[in-house]
């Protein structure tokens, strides 16, 4: 499946679901905010959220900031 | 005497608020934040890059004892972005405490207020903490003090410049008319802006560059943390009122006098 992650084109080729994009990516789930097509997704509903394909996905952690 | 900050019905015991940004190493954030005794820091938000795992902050910060997280909206450019980033935020702080920033011009970085007022708006329906970065105008400050912002933080100088208070005398006016804390937010270079800041009657600062971008960030904090306790204490100590003329202060009496005639 075709997604664009942080703005970059990337082939999925797992379960299909939040959770496995995540593991797929190696992100620490824990650390990570996440939005699909602009849409903040919590991270109880990540295990259940299907992506579709061309879905845009923004994963974000805390840095340093002021 | 304990002398309690309250924002929002969240309470802190130390007045100096840090942000983690422009350190030029993790370590030496973290000795920064434990030679502040802050009990507040910001942090922003970034797209997850797997090869660069050691630019989040989340673990390290964790750790941290009584050391509560302030996630801002910083790149957001609009009312709409700054929302979107403040939910995000929570999702990782499990926390409704948002520093909401809106600057979209990179040359000055200065608050565009009406995209700021309109966040706030919004955020405090959503059962947001809000804390505004604003320019210190005090009409704006009102302003978002109905609204139902938990405080204000005008900027002394804009961001990263350590120009100090240059905009001491609208901060004054904004302090005298507030019902909500006010806290000083970008612009100080030394700890004696932030002990003045705090003798005229701020309840707080917020203080980044002037601390990681010095040559000892740790020793820096250490020294804000004086600053702001001893501006906090003169505060509520009362500063003597001011006089155009002398008051002399030992006895002038003539007696060296007695005697030549």
């Amino acid at each position: 499946m075709r997604l664009t992650v942080n703005g970059e084109t990337h082939e999925h080729r797992g379960a299909g679901t939040v959770e496995a994009l995540l593991g797929e990516l190696g992100a620490n789930q824990a650390h990570t905010a996440l939005m699909v097509n602009g849409n903040v997704v919590p991270s109880n509903d990540w295990k259940t959220t299907t992506l579709n394909e061309n879905d845009e996905v923004e994963m974000l952690v805390f840095v340093g900031g002021g | 005497m304990s002398d309690i900050l309250q924002i929002g019905g969240q309470e802190f015991g130390s007045r100096l608020f840090l942000g983690t940004g422009k350190f030029s190493s993790t370590k030496a954030m973290i000795e920064s934040v434990k030679a502040s005794g802050t009990e507040l820091v910001t942090v922003a938000l970034r797209r997850f890059n797997r090869d660069q795992a050691e630019d989040d902050l989340y673990g390290p910060l964790a750790e941290l004892k009584n050391v509560r997280l302030m996630p801002n909206t910083s790149g957001a450019m609009n009312a709409k972005e700054a929302i979107r980033a403040a939910m995000l935020g929570r999702e990782l702080s499990k926390s409704p405490i948002v520093k909401l920033e809106i600057h979209p011009n990179p040359h000055h970085l200065l608050p565009d207020a009406i995209e700021t007022y309109e966040a706030a708006i919004e955020l405090v329906k959503q059962g947001f903490i809000v804390l505004p970065y604003i320019p210190a105008d005090p009409v704006l400050a009102k302003r978002l003090e109905d609204v139902g912002c938990a405080a204000v933080m005008p900027l002394g100088a804009a961001i990263g410049t350590g120009k100090g208070l240059s905009t001491a005398g609208m901060i004054k006016i904004i302090i005298r008319d507030a019902n909500v804390p006010v806290i000083v937010d970008a612009g100080l270079r030394a700890p004696s802006e932030a002990a003045c800041a705090m003798e005229m009657g701020c309840d707080a600062v917020l203080v980044n560059s002037a601390i990681a971008a010095a040559a000892h960030p740790a020793a820096m904090a250490a020294a804000f943390k004086t600053g702001v306790e001893a501006g906090r204490a003169a505060r509520l100590a009362g500063l003597m009122p001011t006089s155009e003329v002398a008051v002399a202060s030992s006895p002038l009496t003539s007696f060296l006098s007695n005697g030549d005639s």
